[in-house]
């Protein structure tokens, strides 16, 4: 059951006799928020889509990991430090599946419920968090790129590009998630991430940014967790599902580097298609067993048509789940792909 | 035809207000908000907002109706 609240969250333990797990979890108001002193935070919300959304989420979990009981309260309205704002409580037969549920409940919960948040500053400003164009972020990362803008190609101008770059991952798996932390690291201020798949333990070998226990987690959140851990002045914004054609072109459109880390042909050709309409950049890879090639593709010069000028069809070239590949290939190409992007925008 | 449209989060205090009765000609969902977008510097790329239509979350090429009620949904952090 999903509930709205206006008043202090009350925790009582669900139960369930068939229940050998419980877990609790309350998220809480903190005293600070990236370096900034915070005292008080408004909770804003749109009741009956977050109601309606709310439950849906709960159906899905229980489905997904066998749950027994779920209860999430969100608080809305001003808080003070240290109230709760949400509280999930989750039960299962057993603990694994108690933890893993609730842990993907407030994940699920944070980017599907609609449900904002306001932080109040010490210093009188206010800002809704999760919600920014990412142009003009003032950066917090000071010292992080000095051995960077030590290059001549780089220094204080090339920086402020990177900041105010926008590059889009179509795809965080064995490409994406290689090209995610030099693009991070050398400072892109937006990173959007497409992607619907989750985990999966025989995706590890190459995907390495994701962990052993993160099986069944989206790769996009993961991914967005990983950005965020390694630079926290990264603006990360999750698109957790599949590039398709209806959401292509306002994707692209968002965007001033489009990324191509899909496993399928017919996409690639959908994202060349897009961003030669739109005059984007696009830097496409494809891996195959132990090789793979790699084309960037600028607005005034040749295309994946000109290459290939029929869509070949789907299939056609194999997959890495039919015909095997070696964990580094995808991560020297993905690499390959940040570093053209960091070409074109210095 | 007109429609209803409902503000949140930083899309009302942008806008100015938390509802307004908009007369469009908009075939889609996202071309209204594109339009949207613009009319009243809302400052967000498109794609980063989502949609409903009457409670419930809608494709970008859904088709609006007269009396329609809008609601622009921008980033989430709940939680």
């Amino acid at each position: 059951m999903f509930r709205l609240t206006t008043s202090p969250i009350q925790s009582h333990a669900l139960d369930a006799e068939n229940a050998g797990g419980f877990v609790s979890f309350e998220g809480k108001v903190r005293n600070h928020a990236d370096g900034r002193k915070v005292l008080v935070l408004e909770y804003d919300a749109y009741p009956e889509l977050a109601i309606s959304e709310g439950n849906s989420l709960i159906a899905e979990a229980i489905e997904k990991f066998g749950l027994v009981g779920v209860t999430v309260i969100h608080r809305t309205g001003l808080l003070a430090l240290g109230e709760t704002a949400v509280l999930i409580q989750v039960a299962a037969a057993h603990r694994r599946e108690a933890f893993a549920g609730c842990e993907w409940i407030i994940d699920q919960l944070k980017f599907r419920v609609p449900i904002w948040k306001k932080e109040t500053y010490a210093t009188g400003e206010s800002e809704w968090v999760g919600i920014s164009d990412g142009r003009s972020r003032p950066t917090q990362d000071a010292g992080f790129f000095e051995r960077q803008m030590r290059l001549p190609e780089v220094g204080p101008e090339g920086q402020a590009k990177l900041q105010n770059a926008r590059v889009l991952l179509v795809g965080v798996g064995g490409l994406g998630s290689a090209s995610l932390p030099y693009l991070v690291g050398a400072g892109i201020g937006t990173l959007g991430l497409v992607d619907g798949d989750s985990i999966e333990p025989s995706n590890l070998h190459r995907q390495v940014i994701y962990k052993f226990d993160e099986s069944e987690r989206l790769k996009v959140d993961r991914a967005a967790t990983f950005a965020k851990q390694l630079r926290p002045g990264v603006k990360v914004e999750t698109f957790p599902y599949r590039v398709d054609q209806s959401n292509v072109d306002s994707l692209v459109a968002a965007f001033d580097w489009i990324v191509d880390g899909t496993d399928s042909l017919g996409l690639k050709f959908l994202l060349n298609a897009a961003c030669r309409r739109q005059g984007k950049p696009l830097v496409t890879a494809s891996v195959h067993r132990v090789e793979g090639h790699l084309l960037t593709i600028l607005p005034d010069g040749p295309c994946l048509n000109c290459l290939f000028p029929e869509v070949p069809p789907e299939k056609c070239v194999g997959s890495c789940a039919d015909d095997g590949i070696l964990g580094v290939v995808p991560g020297l190409f993905g690499i390959l792909q940040a570093t053209e992007v960091l070409k074109g925008i210095l | 035809m007109k429609v209803k449209v409902r503000f949140f989060a930083v899309l009302r205090d942008r806008a100015g207000c938390a509802e307004s009765i908009v007369e469009t000609q908009a075939g889609s969902a996202r071309r209204f908000v594109d339009e949207l977008i613009e009319s009243k510097q809302l400052g967000l790329p498109s794609p980063l907002i989502r949609i409903a239509v009457n409670g419930a979350f809608v494709e970008d090429q859904h088709e609006l109706h007269d009396g329609d009620l809008v609601v622009l949904i921008p980033p989430v952090a709940g939680g």
